[in-house]
């Protein structure tokens, strides 16, 4: 009987990691103790290895991990657990977990901070102290072999890999570019970031996420993960996939943007952020059913490995179902567009998964529902599922180049395919930015600005 | 041998078109919801627009697509000046190429946002 009702998942991991001092009083403490016997560290941008432009900023890292997102992840991973991650995607703890967390300096800083295993490292931000890392271990990595097992390639992992990772690739590109010396150990934040408005309304972290859906009275909970402004093809995935949960369709649903660096041509964070909000703004789903939130991350295009990053994120902030789509996160042609699917249906061995996601020892709890396409129907005169309508010779797809081609354009997308309303926030914020899509002037500027401001202690 | 450049039209573009001729040459996809206008040019032109950007290319419909936005707003401009879907609007669009070419170079760093309200 009790299995015909969801409960809310437990964190991944059995426990929420919580690493932040929220007391100002014993925060300045700390801070004044590591001023006067901690080496300092003033976070740099990653820039693109060739191009020099920024790719990453290990801040974003460095609050995910604080806040729980990527429970149970306590910090910057040590040589063997990075071994065990890149070999097995899991943690030393046995746990899944897809990528490499790391806090890598260049050899010159490493001189310069003159730090070894034991010390603690007080680390800026913005000029302002943010974090302290305890340092456990401290190794050098060889960048483009980290990139390349992080990913794999058609030969290690033919099950799902097409094409071998390149330049051309951002997350292959984001780990080619990390610097040589890692710095492992613990994260814990000292002195809590404010995030800058429109982020400060979306800014959700698991713990108080877990609360809100108690408030709301979610029982079930389904993620929809994003890095798009929504045009109607996406409401109704939305919509849809909704309609599975336990003994009735889900209660809410849980839209979690990535926000980081992004790519050209994309929609700014933004724009994006606040277009999801329109959807339960103006009723197209209630507002009591709908939740925009983010997190923070510079993301890394991996498809599938992507997908079980989204999981342990979205288990963590109590979601019980996580929507996969065709593309999971995915650019180019270098996986099977399927390849989340794949993993979450059946596994994907050479990752480490010779079953489903939740079927493995140390997998996750979060139910993945996989869903085909939604296109629009003349004859059924409305967006349909790809599996249910019959009409496919008279399919009209949404595709995302039709509507940045009438947007480039400043032509209005008809309500079919995109809402009024999301198209007025994205002008709103094309006006701002001169630009309706990301472009190389806004990554300069939202690096050098970031989502957030960092107080005085003081 | 024909060739098409599709104008997708708005209610502020199709609102500049009322009460001219090529009004009822409105045409519609997505079930009637996106209104368009299709301007048929010959070999030439085609060639022309062609050599001109590099971007574009003739799809399957033997339509000439992926030109840069500064072109397709000169397009829609000259339709509304001319009251005309005939190739003379896009050969008075190719009488100032070297303008539209500047615009299209820009397009990485700045696009025009529409006057709508926003809030
Ligand atoms: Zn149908």
């Amino acid at each position: 009987m009790s299995e015909l009702y969801f409960k809310r998942p437990m964190p991944h991991g059995g426990k929420l990691v919580e690493r932040v001092i929220t007391d100002k009083k014993i925060a300045k403490k700390y801070v004044d103790v590591c001023k006067k016997s901690c080496p300092v560290y003033e976070i740099k941008p990653t820039l693109h290895y060739k191009r020099g432009v920024p790719v990453r900023n290990v801040y974003r890292e460095i609050m995910s991990v604080c806040y729980g997102f990527f429970s149970p992840v306590e910090g910057s991973m040590t040589s063997a657990e990075l071994e065990s991650v890149l070999s097995k995607r899991r943690l030393l703890s046995g746990w899944v977990f897809p990528y490499p967390i790391l806090f890598d300096i260049s050899r010159e800083d490493y001189q310069r901070l003159g730090v070894s295993e034991g010390d603690r490292l007080l680390i800026t931000l913005k000029g302002k102290p943010f974090a302290i890392l305890d340092i456990e271990e401290i190794y050098e990595i060889d960048p483009e072999e980290l990139a390349n097992r992080t990913f794999g390639s058609p030969e290690t992992n033919p099950e799902v890999v097409r094409e071998k990772f390149d330049d051309k690739h951002p997350g292959w590109v984001i780990y080619r570019s990390h610097q040589p010396i890692i710095l492992a150990g613990k994260y814990t934040i000292i002195n809590e970031p404010v995030f800058k408005p429109p982020f400060d309304r979306f800014w959700c972290p698991p713990r108080k996420c877990r609360e809100e859906f108690e408030k709301r009275g979610w029982r079930t909970a389904i993620a929809h993960q994003t890095r798009n402004v929504p045009h109607v093809g996406h409401e109704h995935l939305m919509k849809n996939a909704a309609y599975t949960g336990d003994v009735e369709p889900c209660h809410g649903i849980l839209v979690n943007a990535i926000i980081g660096v992004k790519r050209r041509g994309d929609y700014p964070d933004e724009a994006i952020l606040e277009a999801h909000e329109a959807v339960n703004k103006y009723g197209y789903i209630k507002p009591e059913r709908h939740m925009v939130t983010f997190t923070l991350w510079d993301m890394r295009y991996g498809n599938p490995l992507e997908s079980l990053l989204h999981g342990i994120i979205r288990q963590n902030m109590g979601c019980t179902h996580h929507m996969f789509g065709r593309d999971h996160a995915a650019v180019g042609e270098y996986y099977d567009p399927f390849a989340t699917q794949i993993l979450w249906l059946k596994g994907i061995p050479s990752y480490g998964f010779d079953k489903p996601v939740n079927l493995v020892e140390g997998g996750l709890v979060i139910r993945p529902q996989n869903m085909r396409e939604f296109w629009y129907c003349p004859v059924c005169k409305e967006m349909v599922y790809s599996e249910t309508c019959g009409h496919t010779k008279e399919k009209q797809k949404l595709s995302g180049s039709l509507i940045r081609g009438l947007i480039a354009e400043g032509v209005q997308p008809p309500t079919i395919i995109m809402r009024p309303e999301v198209f007025r926030v994205v002008v709103k914020w094309w006006k701002k930015f001169n630009y309706p899509f990301v472009n190389e002037k806004y990554v300069m500027m939202k690096e050098e600005e970031l989502e957030v401001d960092v107080p005085d202690l003081d | 041998m024909e060739y098409t450049i599709e104008v997708f039209l708005d209610d502020y573009r199709i609102g500049k078109l009322k009460g001219t001729p090529v009004e009822s040459q409105i045409d519609a996809v997505f079930g009637g919801e996106l209104k368009v206008v299709r301007v048929k040019v010959g070999e030439e032109i085609k060639g022309e627009v062609l050599k001109a950007f590099e971007s574009a290319r003739i799809d399957s419909r033997a339509c000439i697509t992926d030109t840069p936005v500064a072109f397709k707003r000169a397009v829609f401009d000259e339709i509304v000046k001319q009251k005309s879907l005939g190739e003379e609007v896009v050969k008075a669009v190719l009488a100032r190429i070297d303008e539209i070419k500047e615009l299209a170079a820009k397009e990485s760093e700045y696009l025009p946002a529409p006057e709508i309200e926003t809030e």
